[in-house]
């Protein structure tokens, strides 16, 4: 199990933090997300053999925030 | 390939959640897209061969939008669709009739030295050409025919089923008679049946090409409709969206927003634009207690009101519901080509049966065959070519001209009906009345000059309509202003300004009373003036009273010709408003309107409609307001003042640019024209063809005598339509 902080951005509401935090909870192998709106910082707890970060950062891009 | 695509997307509440749809879909293969958060609406571009309009809804539904054509987009595009569909099966017949029309010279008794293959003389080439034409092309006719046998009735699709199938079946027994028997030299018919398809489809081109716009009068509606409330919950501000508001939630509506559902006043005051709704340009004052209208828009003051209908029960929803129902029930018009049809059809059909009796019994009795034969061309001949086109050139050539004078057709039927009209309704505002309030009386009872001066002075700083019309007029007589130090509007009493030393004050009897200024010296020109149904005000300066000025909507300069000229074509005039009686009285007396129908509430315009129809009168509806979309909508023929709005327009069947009110009788003349055009040309199209039943019956039938009738008649038609465009209406 791995600690990893993606930098997202472009979200702005509500809506954005929970648009990514259920886009990544979808991808098997993450069992907890913390999104915190205000800085773009958000924290995944992932099984990197399921979920590598790469697989993150396609969740997160697919819903239209950029990862940096 | 490269297509536009246009879609409603629904549930964006921030500039993040649009630009994050467009980001999804720009990331597509082959997809541009423009996200528009305020029209919530998406324009994109996409490469058919890379993705399709489905997989983009698809990909903004899982982003958690809704997504769904634009409704406007779609109809216009299966418009168009339509339109191309019908041009190539027109092209399809003719590339197929031409040659089979080419024969027809054949027939002729004179030589022309023409060239004439032998191919096109083969009866299986002719039935080659003929075929799908009669089948393919014309199979509408059959199905048209069909529906109208079931239910018991004979029309047009009847007769042209009727016709070209004898001749087509005709011509096929004939061609099988040339088997085995290579000197026989069979009549053949093809060209009748294959032109009279050709030409039917040319009629339909015409009359689609003829069809105005398409009618969207519903999502016109509901793009009034405000989108988001804000709603007080224990003291706090919420801003909600229109769907979430619930009975009594108190709102809170701001100057310059729309009020969002229809409620009670219960804190605050000012003055709110109904006009969308009710059709009236002069902004009704609103204090606690009155009822608003969702939709309407607030002017001035701030207003708290309690929801007291929401979503399906409110005012617009309900002209929504009436104007989709008017529009989806209304019969489909009793065509004159049908009417006509539903006689010519069983008189074919008996003087063929009578034939075939008299050849069996009498002229060689008990030959079937030759008996069956004569019955049936009888048949062939009174297929009538120029049938298809009697209807539409007519129509081409009326609305055309039609629209040349100002009057807008929205489809043939209409210029079929509009001539039966013998009840038209008159809303007052904006169709009577120019619905611009004007200043009409001005009287001062110290020096003129300088009370307008004083007058003019303080409404500048005004924004109310009434004040606009003060300004306006101040300009028209030249009058100079003076600087204003202080400005108070006082809603529902008046205005109180300083200039100079002097404090001047214009407004009702309860303004006067408030700054206890003695108002008997204009109390009689007051009076007088809201008798005659204006909005009358005092002027004080100081605390004296130095005048009255009156401000009113004025009537239209042609509205009592046009009145006159339609109680001429022997129509009942009435005129419907939501306005008071007097004022109603006051203005129906101006352009001689005897019938007077005052103080109708938006949504019981359709009713009174309705009403004159249940007595057995044509109704048509003349109105410019969205209040009035039922009306017209419910009406036989619903007229819309082009000056007015898109709704009316779009629910009305005629539009009437510019507002001028004679186009009305104008566009009953012409339809009266057109009707007595439409009818001249089917009795063209049918006499030559009726004229030629005798000759079958006697068995003499030859196809130069259907290529003549066919010729003659197509020719006559054509050229009585072009004769109504040089009509003087």
């Amino acid at each position: 199990m791995e600690k990893t902080t993606l930098q997202v951005t472009g979200m702005t509401c509500g809506h954005c933090e929970k648009a990514v935090k259920t886009a990544l909870l979808g991808v098997e192998g993450v069992s907890k997300v913390n999104v915190s709106l205000k800085d773009g910082k958000v924290e995944v707890d992932h099984d990197s053999s399921k979920a590598p970060v790469t697989k993150l950062k396609e969740a997160v891009e697919d819903q239209g925030y950029d990862v940096e | 390939m490269k297509e536009q695509l246009k879609l409603d997307i629904t549930g964006m509440t921030c500039a993040a959640c649009s630009s994050r749809i467009e980001k999804v879909l720009n990331k597509m293969d082959g997809v541009q897209a423009n996200v528009n958060l305020a029209m919530e609406t998406a324009a994109i571009s996409f490469d058919t061969e890379q993705v399709s309009s489905n997989d983009i809804i698809a990909r903004i539904e899982k982003l958690g939008y809704g997504a769904r054509f634009d409704e406007a987009e779609q109809k216009q595009q299966y418009k168009e669709e339509e339109l191309q569909r019908k041009k190539r099966k027109f092209l399809l017949s003719v590339i197929l009739s031409i040659p089979l029309l080419y024969t027809m010279l054949a027939h002729i008794p004179v030589d022309l030295g023409l060239v004439m293959p032998h191919l096109l003389m083969n009866p299986w080439f002719q039935l080659l050409l003929a075929t799908p034409v009669q089948f393919y092309i014309g199979g509408q006719f059959y199905v048209g025919a069909f529906k109208a046998l079931k239910n018991k009735s004979a029309n047009m699709d009847v007769l042209v089923t009727l016709g070209t199938s004898a001749a087509y079946f005709y011509s096929l027994a004939e061609g099988v008679k040339t088997i085995g028997n290579r000197a026989y030299m069979p009549h053949l018919y093809f060209e009748t049946s294959a032109v009279l398809i050709t030409l039917i489809l040319l009629g339909k081109l015409f009359e689609t090409i003829a069809k105005g716009k398409t009618t969207l009068a519903i999502s016109k509606l509901l793009s009034l409709q405000a989108k988001e409330a804000t709603v007080i919950r224990d003291g706090k501000q919420w801003q909600i969206a229109i769907d979430e508001v619930k009975v009594s939630d108190l709102l809170l509506v701001k100057p310059g927003e729309k009020i969002p559902v229809d409620g009670k006043v219960t804190l605050g005051q000012s003055s709110v634009d109904e006009s969308m709704i009710t059709g009236e340009s002069i902004p009704v004052e609103k204090a606690v207690g009155d009822t608003v209208i969702g939709s309407t828009i607030n002017k001035n003051g701030t207003l708290t009101i309690k929801a007291v209908k929401v979503g399906k029960d409110t005012a617009l929803a309900g002209i929504i519901k009436i104007v989709e129902e008017a529009q989806g029930s209304k019969a489909p018009i009793q065509r004159v080509a049908d009417t006509i049809s539903g006689y010519f059809v069983p008189i074919v059909v008996a003087i063929s049966l009578i034939t075939f009796l008299i050849w069996y019994f009498f002229v060689r009795p008990g030959e079937f065959s030759s008996a069956l034969e004569t019955a049936i061309a009888v048949l062939v001949i009174a297929c009538p070519c120029a049938l298809g086109l009697a209807t539409p050139t007519s129509i081409m050539v009326g609305t055309g001209k039609g629209a040349e004078m100002g009057i807008l057709f929205k489809g043939g039927e209409h210029l079929e009906t509009a001539h039966k009209i013998n009840a038209i309704i008159l809303d007052k505002t904006g169709t009577i009345t120019k619905g611009q309030p004007i200043v009409t009386d001005f009287i001062a009872y110290e020096e003129e000059k300088k009370v307008l001066q004083y007058l003019v002075s303080a409404e500048k700083s005004s924004e109310h309509p009434l004040a606009e019309a003060i300004v306006r007029y101040g300009m028209e007589k030249r009058s100079s202003t003076l600087p204003v130090k202080r400005f108070k509007a006082v809603p529902g009493y008046g205005i109180e300004a300083k200039i100079g030393d002097d404090e001047i004050f214009v407004g009702t009897r309860k303004l006067m009373n408030l700054k206890n200024i003695a108002s008997q010296a204009g109390e009689k020109d007051l009076s007088r003036l809201e008798n005659e149904g204006k909005t009358a005000m005092f002027i004080a300066i100081n605390s004296t009273m130095v005048g009255v000025v009156a401000v009113a909507d004025t009537v239209k300069e042609t509205a009592k010709i046009a009145v006159q000229q339609l109680m001429h074509l022997g129509i009942d005039v009435f005129m419907l408003t939501g306005d008071n009686e007097r004022t109603a009285k006051a203005i129906a007396h101006q352009v001689g309107i005897a019938n007077v129908i005052a103080e109708v509430l938006p949504e019981e315009k359709a009713n009174h409609v309705k009403e004159l129809q249940s007595k057995g009168l044509k109704v048509a509806m003349v109105g410019d307001g969205i209040n009035d979309a039922p009306a017209l909508a419910v009406a036989d023929i619903g007229i819309a003042i082009g000056t007015g709005t898109d709704v009316a327009i779009e629910a009305a069947d005629i539009t009437i640019l510019g507002g001028e009110l004679t186009l009305i009788p104008k566009a009953m003349a012409l339809s009266k024209k057109t009707m007595q055009n439409i009818r001249q040309n089917l009795f063209w199209a049918l006499v030559y063809n009726t004229g030629g039943i005798p000759i079958a019956a006697l068995g003499l039938l030859a196809p130069w005598v259907a290529g003549a009738a066919m010729a003659f008649s197509s020719v006559s038609v054509v050229s009585n339509s072009l004769r109504l465009k040089r009509m003087n209406i």
